[in-house]
């Protein structure tokens, strides 16, 4: 048995679940006090040991189906084995008939029972990192390169149905028939691997939709229908509550402040009465360093709210010790600088106008996560907090939503905030289904009073 | 105790078509148990644990029984996560209950440290002290001839100030040095700060502490120790290697039925299979809040104190603010009404 246990440690591993030899002793232990035969306990212990957050119980369910129970196929050892000389002899006609192609070698293998080539091929297309072509995108890659091989799956049917009905003899008949249904159920299954897209179990979301009464008249309108004199009056209100965000940090130092004894500080209050050290002070804690990064769509269809976006930007560059923000469009382009060294409305037209963002092509996130992963990864710690302002319209292209995966596993909270309402967010190009999987948290963003109770949240 | 376990459970056979798999798992494993005396164990076995959570009004899955025997025979800290209202805390105490322990109980919370999670010195204590024994410190230094004597001699003084009469214990000292083993819950570990989570390693892997004054102390004891979280970040991965995880989910419709009955036992069951059904399809709509087994519990007592004894439409209107706490989550359910009660 240690042998099976350490060979299913070994595949989820290489599935990305992180096991350490610790844990696998521990399970070892515990594997001895209870009943291993009873599977619903055999089950709970390796799931206690090897998948230690909701996320990863998705995973390991998933795989521990797979590795003990096979591709789903009912059929018994001994049935199997009795399949398996007609199996490999009709395999190897259809080989000779007719030269194949690879996928269909690989769909011809899986049926003998060697399902890797397939598998490996399905992991390559769910976890692929296209390289962004800045001319010519297509979002064709996965979609096309899926297509080929469930069209390979229909081909080797029909040629598998032809050969059978060609060559079977009424003799056996009875075998005939098993064959063609384990044929049937083994290339149901294929196809069944290829259509479905691993997401993790994904419970712990919190999604919120305030209502938060704040600035009734102003509060409420969508950032999408203000007039030139609102804008105004809205970057004024934003201005006004920007310095009650500060306060609110202060008050937050102040209440928070007992750290250790103050030594100094107690023996000069106690010199007031003969050397009493009747009031204690204490040592001011150093405020929490607060990381934030933020990645701010900057494309037309968000075109209203960015300009908002930005202004809150750079507000919480003055709440925060630590922000570093980025814009993209369909590439990713950091504008910290800007924010530093300008004034607000200066270093907002200053964005807009920055060579590195073409305002104008078609938004990419995909590509923009990509470029963070190669250049950006390493201002992610687990004292950041990553803000994501954007629509999720990805224009079709390949969302890659594994590497927002990766990022959410390397910092301390992932939120997404969405300039849209909810209503769209299952319409059209919008991936915010496929991303909503990966955050901490998304918030709907369309107006200020949204956009204030979003910022007081981080901040207190 | 030997016991060969030969195994050969059908379902484990069925392991076709992956080759790089053995197909075979018959081989013959040895099982070794524990050593009576090496590690007290309060539990012997998985039915016990059910038997004796229940008893203490805690109906447990048997994933929930199974790792509670577990962490009980290896003195392994649990992390419990699960949505909100699912019974993490409650399972802590239903332990500390049935094993008649104590349970002391540490809630985290941003800005939470060591000074308010494991000690403190009383420096007003201590200043006050040394004031009052003013005197007595003038006699002790009054043999000394020089200075550097005189440091010398308060130096060995230096216990009287720095002992456990000045050491105020907060919950996690008191675990760990309490004479009688405890239960010791750390309540939602995801709200306090990374930093905090790595102070609570040496604690929960060795069962020790270092305080630089005094020195190391072992636990007297090995606390039960329970990590709930709601999964507001994720812990790491060091703290995550030292426990085992216990993911609760909303009950089964019989383990809910079950629980309900326990805990307000006058409902009668065709009311009672009512709303534990109509609750396990609210669950399934798209709420911003779903509800917990504690609103079911209210649900259930609110429909017999108005005397409803079968679910209908009217009633579940009547009743919806006990199961929804958000307006838009009432429209949704009230949407969905025909759905909830069966009735086309």
């Amino acid at each position: 048995m240690v042998n099976l246990v350490l060979k299913f440690v070994a595949s989820s591993r290489a599935s990305g679940l992180s096991i350490s030899t610790s844990e696998v002793l521990d399970c070892m232990n515990q594997l001895k006090l209870i009943d291993p035969v009873n599977e619903t306990r055999f089950r709970t212990v390796l799931r206690a040991n090897f998948a230690k957050s909701r996320r990863e119980q998705g995973q390991f369910d998933r795989l521990y189906d797979f590795f003990f129970h096979g591709t789903g196929s009912e059929e018994t050892v001994q049935q199997q084995a009795a399949l398996k000389r007609p199996l490999d002899a009709v395999l190897d006609e259809l080989k000779k008939e007719e030269p194949t192609d690879s996928t269909e070698e690989m769909i011809l293998k899986f049926l003998a029972g060697d399902p890797l080539d397939l598998l490996s091929e399905i992991q390559r297309i769910q976890t692929e990192e296209t390289e962004g072509n800045p001319v010519l995108k297509s979002n064709l890659g996965s979609i096309s390169s899926r297509l080929h091989i469930m069209l390979a799956i229909n081909r080797t049917r029909q040629r598998l149905v032809t050969f059978l009905g060609d060559n079977h003899s009424p003799a056996d008949t009875e075998d005939y028939r098993q064959l063609e249904r384990f044929i049937t159920s083994r290339l149901e299954t294929a196809q069944v691997l290829l259509r479905e897209n691993p997401r993790p179990y994904h419970d712990d979301l919190k999604q919120i939709d305030s209502q938060a009464v704040g600035q009734s008249r102003l509060g409420e309108r969508s950032f999408a229908s203000l007039s030139q004199d609102e804008i105004a009056e809205m970057r004024e209100v934003i201005g006004h509550l920007v310095r009650k965000l500060k306060d609110i940090v202060s008050r937050r130092l102040r209440a928070n402040r007992h750290g250790k004894l103050d030594v100094k500080k107690t023996l000069r209050t106690a010199s007031r009465y003969q050397g009493v050290p009747i009031r204690i002070e204490y040592q001011d804690r150093s405020p929490r360093k607060g990381r934030i990064v933020t990645l701010c769509d900057l494309s037309s269809s968000v075109w209203a709210t960015a300009r908002f976006m930005l202004n809150m930007l750079y507000s919480m560059q003055e709440c925060f010790s630590q922000v570093r923000s980025f814009a993209f469009v369909s590439g990713l382009c950091e504008i910290s600088e800007i924010f530093k060294k300008n004034e607000v409305n200066d270093a907002i037209e200053q964005v807009m106008s920055e060579p590195g963002i073409d305002l104008n092509a078609l938004t990419d996130y995909g590509e923009t996560f990509r470029q963070f992963k190669r250049n950006n990864m390493q201002v992610l710690n687990k004292k950041t907090t990553l803000i994501i302002v954007g629509d999720g319209r990805s224009n079709y292209m390949n969302p890659q939503e594994h590497i927002l995966e990766e990022m959410r596993d390397k910092c301390r909270r992932l939120i997404w905030l969405n300039p849209e309402s909810e209503r769209f967010w299952a319409t059209g190009d919008c991936e915010m289904l496929t991303y909503k999987a990966y955050c901490h948290e998304i918030r709907q963003c369309r107006n200020l009073n949204q956009l204030m109770d979003f910022i007081e949240g981080l901040v207190l | 105790m030997r016991r060969n376990v030969y195994c050969e459970h059908p379902r484990f056979s069925v392991c076709y078509g992956i080759p790089a798999f053995p197909v075979s798992f018959c081989e013959s494993i040895t099982i070794q148990a524990p050593a009576q005396g090496e590690l007290p164990m309060e539990y012997t076995n998985v039915e016990e644990v059910l038997e004796r959570l229940k008893q203490a009004g805690y109906i447990a899955s048997h994933e929930i029984a199974t790792v509670v025997f577990l962490a009980d025979a290896t003195q392994k800290p649990v992390l419990v996560e699960g949505p909100a209202g699912v019974g993490k805390t409650e399972l802590a105490k239903a332990v500390a209950g049935n094993l008649g322990r104590e349970l002391i109980r540490l809630q985290c919370y941003e800005g939470l440290d060591e000074a308010k999670a494991l000690y403190e010195w009383e420096y007003a204590k201590q200043l006050l002290y040394t004031q009052i024994v003013k005197e007595k410190i003038q006699d002790v230094i009054s043999r000394a001839h020089t200075l550097a004597e005189a440091v010398e001699l308060i130096a060995e003084q230096e216990d009287a100030f720095f002992s456990e009469r000045f050491l105020q214990s907060r919950p996690l000292l008191k675990a760990i040095s309490s004479d009688k083993p405890v239960v010791l819950l750390i309540d939602e570990i995801d709200k306090s700060d990374p930093e905090f989570e790595a102070f609570l390693l040496e604690l929960l892997s060795d069962f020790q502490v270092t305080i630089p004054e005094i020195g190391t102390r072992a636990a007297r004891n090995v606390p039960f120790v329970f990590l709930t979280s709601n999964n507001y970040r994720d812990i790491s991965d060091a703290l995550k290697r030292r426990c085992i995880h216990l993911y609760i989910d909303y009950p089964e419709l019989n383990l809910e039925k079950r629980i309900v009955k326990l805990k307000h036992p006058e409902i009668e069951d065709q009311l009672l299979g009512n709303v534990v059904e109509a609750m396990a399809k609210i669950r399934t709509l798209d709420l911003k809040k779903k509800p917990c087994i504690s609103e079911t519990i209210d649900w259930a007592r609110s429909l017999t104190a108005l005397g409803i004894n079968g679910m209908t439409p009217e009633a579940l209107k009547e009743t919806l603010n006990v199961v929804c706490k958000y307006r838009s989550d009432s429209e949704l359910v009230k949407k969905h009404a025909a759905m909830i009660l069966d009735r086309p």
